[in-house]
This record gives C-alpha cells, sequence and structure tokens, in this order.
C-alpha cells in the first residue's frame, strides 16, 4: 500500500511535467500539428453521432412536409427569386459603372471568388471561446485564415484544419479582430468582439469626433485580404460619448446569429494569388 | 485484481457517452451550466476501481477532451490527472460517503478543475478572463451525482464482476 502512495506521487508529477511540455511544444512551437491531426480522427465519430439530432431533424423536415406547404414554399422562392433577380440587374449595371470608375480612380478590385458550401456541426463546449465546428477540413481543401461568410454576414476565419472538419474563430470572440468600415460613409474602424456570453462586437480607437451613429451598419474594410471587402459584418447598437474619455464606446451586434444558422460558405480566394505563391490549399501553414 | 478486458470495454464506452454529452450543442444561456460529463466519469471510475483506472487513463481521456475541443494538448489532460490524483488519494475515504456527501467533494473538484482549465486557457491566449459565469458548471455537475454514481454503480456491478 505504501509503495503504491509513492508511486502516485511520482507518476502525478511526470504526468504534470509532461502536460506542460505538452502545452509549450503545441502552443510555442507548433511542433504537434502532425499529431493534432492525426489524433482529430478520434474525434470524429463523436461529432458525427452528436450531430445526429440536428440532422435528423432536418431529414424530418424535408420529408414529412404536405404537399400544400411544399407548393406554398415554392410559389414563395419563386416570388423571392424574382425579386433577387431584379436586384440582381440594377446591381450589375451599378458594378460595371464602378469598376469604370475605379479604372478612372486606378484603384485596387474587391476581392472576389468563389465559395465552398459548408455545414456548421457543433460549437465551442464551453463559453470561454466562441467557436464553431464547420463539416469542412483538409479533404476539401480548406486553409487556416479561409473565410466563413453566412448569408446575413460575415462569421469568422478558420483557425485550425482537421481532416474533415475545421474549427471557425467567430468574429464575436474577444480574440479575434476584424477590419470594418461604416457602409454611410467609409469610417474605418476595428470590431473586437466582446468578452461578456452576449455576441456583441466593440470598436476600438474610435475617437469621439468619428461619424458613427446607432443603427449604422458595418461591413468589412478588405484590409488585412482575410475578408472580402463590402462584406456585412454587424450593426451598430449604441454609441456612448463621455467626455471624459479618450475614445467612444460603440458596440455593434453581428448580423449573423450563429445558433440558429447551419448552412455557410467558405471563401475561396481567386486562383492568381493561389498560383503566384505555388502553394498547395491543402497545407494549412501556408495560406497564413 | 487482474484487470480483465470487460473492465475496460466498460470503462471506454462510458467514457464515450461522456464526450458526447460533453460537446453535443446546447443553446447559449445552457452553456455555464453543462455537468463536467468526463471529469464527473472519470472521478467514478478512479474512485470505484483505484488499481485499474489510473492516472494514465484519466490523463489520456483528457488528451482525447483536447482534441475533442480544439484546445492545446495538455490543457485538459492536465486538469483530469489533478481530479484523478484527489479522487485516487481519497479513494478509501470517499467509499465511507454517502453520494450525497461525495457531491460536495465533486462540487470541489469541480471548482478546482474549472478554475484551472480557465487559467490554463488564459495562460495559453485561448480565451481572455470573463466573469465567474463558467463556475456553475460545478453546482449542476454536484446536483447530478448521486444520481450519476447510483448510474454507474450499477454498470460496474453489472459488467464488471471481478
Amino acid at each position: 500500500m505504501f509503495t503504491k502512495g509513492v508511486a502516485l506521487e511520482y507518476r502525478a508529477l511526470s504526468l504534470v511535467l509532461l502536460s506542460i511540455c505538452l502545452m509549450v511544444a503545441d502552443n510555442r512551437f507548433d511542433y504537434l500539428r502532425h499529431a493534432r491531426f492525426a489524433l482529430a480522427y478520434t474525434a470524429l465519430p463523436v461529432y458525427w453521432i452528436a450531430d445526429l439530432p440536428a440532422r435528423g431533424s432536418e431529414l424530418f423536415d424535408d420529408v414529412f412536409v404536405s404537399h400544400s406547404a411544399l407548393v406554398e414554399e415554392n410559389a414563395e422562392l419563386r416570388t423571392q427569386l424574382l425579386l433577387a433577380q431584379r436586384e440582381l440587374q440594377v446591381l450589375e449595371s451599378l458594378a460595371s459603372e464602378n469598376s469604370r470608375l475605379r479604372a478612372l480612380d486606378e484603384a485596387a478590385q474587391t476581392v472576389e471568388g468563389d465559395v465552398l458550401s459548408a455545414e456548421i456541426v457543433n460549437q465551442a463546449p464551453n463559453r470561454a471561446s466562441k467557436r464553431v465546428l464547420i463539416n469542412r477540413g483538409a479533404a476539401q481543401g480548406v486553409f487556416v485564415g479561409q473565410a466563413l461568410l453566412a448569408a446575413e454576414g460575415l462569421m469568422g476565419q478558420v483557425v485550425e484544419v482537421m481532416p474533415t472538419t475545421s474549427w471557425v474563430l467567430l468574429v464575436a470572440d474577444p480574440l479575434h479582430v476584424t477590419p470594418v468600415e461604416v457602409n454611410r460613409n467609409g469610417e474605418r474602424a476595428l470590431a473586437r468582439g466582446t468578452r461578456g456570453a452576449a455576441d456583441e462586437l466593440e470598436l476600438e480607437f474610435v475617437t469621439q469626433t468619428q461619424d458613427i451613429r446607432e443603427g449604422d451598419l458595418l461591413v468589412s474594410s478588405g484590409m488585412g485580404e482575410v475578408f472580402p471587402k463590402n462584406y456585412p459584418v454587424a450593426d451598430v447598437i449604441s454609441v456612448r460619448n463621455d467626455p471624459g474619455q479618450d475614445f467612444a464606446v460603440v458596440r455593434a451586434r453581428p448580423r449573423v446569429a450563429v445558433n440558429s444558422t447551419r448552412h455557410v460558405m467558405l471563401l475561396i480566394p481567386p486562383a492568381p494569388s493561389l498560383a503566384l505563391d505555388e502553394v498547395d490549399v491543402a497545407e494549412p501553414e501556408v495560406a497564413l | 485484481m487482474k484487470p480483465s478486458g470487460s473492465t475496460y470495454w466498460v470503462v471506454i464506452v462510458s467514457l464515450f457517452f461522456a464526450y458526447l454529452l460533453a460537446i453535443v450543442p446546447l443553446p447559449d444561456w445552457a452553456l455555464n451550466w453543462r455537468p463536467q460529463w468526463v471529469l464527473l466519469f472519470v472521478f467514478y471510475w478512479t474512485m470505484a476501481l483505484p488499481y485499474r483506472v489510473g492516472l494514465g487513463l484519466s490523463w489520456t481521456a483528457g488528451l482525447l477532451l483536447d482534441v475533442l475541443e480544439g484546445s492545446v494538448l495538455g490543457l485538459n489532460a492536465l486538469v483530469l490527472l489533478t481530479v484523478a490524483y484527489v479522487s485516487l488519494s481519497l479513494h478509501q475515504r470517499l467509499r465511507m460517503y454517502t453520494p450525497v456527501q461525495q457531491s460536495g467533494v465533486v462540487l470541489l473538484a469541480c471548482l478546482l478543475a474549472l478554475g484551472m482549465g480557465q487559467w490554463l486557457r488564459v495562460i495559453n491566449g485561448e480565451s481572455v478572463p470573463v466573469d465567474a459565469g463558467y463556475l456553475f458548471a460545478a453546482i449542476t455537475s454536484a446536483a447530478i451525482w448521486p444520481a450519476l454514481f447510483s448510474l454507474l454503480r450499477g454498470l460496474r456491478r453489472r459488467f464488471i464482476t471481478n
């Protein structure tokens, strides 16, 4: 019994040291990337089963739907398509006008690219970080730093790529900073996620004289070249000017409601930049 | 005391369910209240079978939780190792307690684990200091312990005969 007790302490101590070495090696030196990648296979069945209820309810919604409801939905979608097409016509003329103006101005082109559809299959299990897991990974060419978009707006960027899944850091995470601009007047700012439980953003270093109002739409400014330019990010919900402070406190709410969104898309950057770097998209490190 | 193969199968399959419960998506308000499932399972097995489920298995369980949560490797391993150490050192005393009394120890172990986890996350730059709401999980964990204890004891008596 006594020898067992002594051995327990030594074993505990050696495992503590091993854990600390692992954390340092993984976090500071990035030695364990391949080990993480391999270990991620063991996590796959757990994710798969945890996602069953959500997929089941979606399947249920698709299969057990009445004929009249389908007809109704079809008609509604057709109206929406018509409206969208009309708006697209206006947009196309605007786009051509815009490109002519840009040519005059010799300004850089906006970021454009293809998208890869994905589904959110899980979320970070605690409130300490705001992340979601998507069902696309290295097998589909996802890389670290790739932008994730939803129909309503910008969601975040990929921070870890696993064989067939990836972790995405959301714009509302306190460690994520999104370069944005006010859609109304092009005022630029940096939007950082807030620490609280609410999904909110706070604009950093906004002077009290800057023209940002409640209700303004914040779009991505395209700086940093991670996110596409002019994609909606958040709506300003409050602006507080305190004469005693250096900066105004501006809060914004992201456009995407993460909990009610399942279908999302990953932005695939246009080909030329990839060909330029001679990179293999499946390798996560080169995309940074 | 020679461990049979089935012992490990029962432990591993039960841990699989713990992982499932640990990551199944919950609404935002419930996230802070989610019991520390993997911790509770490790606590039970180290207490009930201290010579078969020891530090090594607890540590490995934590490592897999790290992979599952996408946190830095070794973080949950260290946390679960600490909990397993407490449980292994106290297992003879813990067995004398009633399940409700054990809940008190579980509460302390969960507070320790949650605090340590958050502290390590901040050190590793995965998270920022937040309000103490994440500690609520300790309350739900302690509250659910008596039920989980009888469930796992039933499992042990049914499947682990030696």
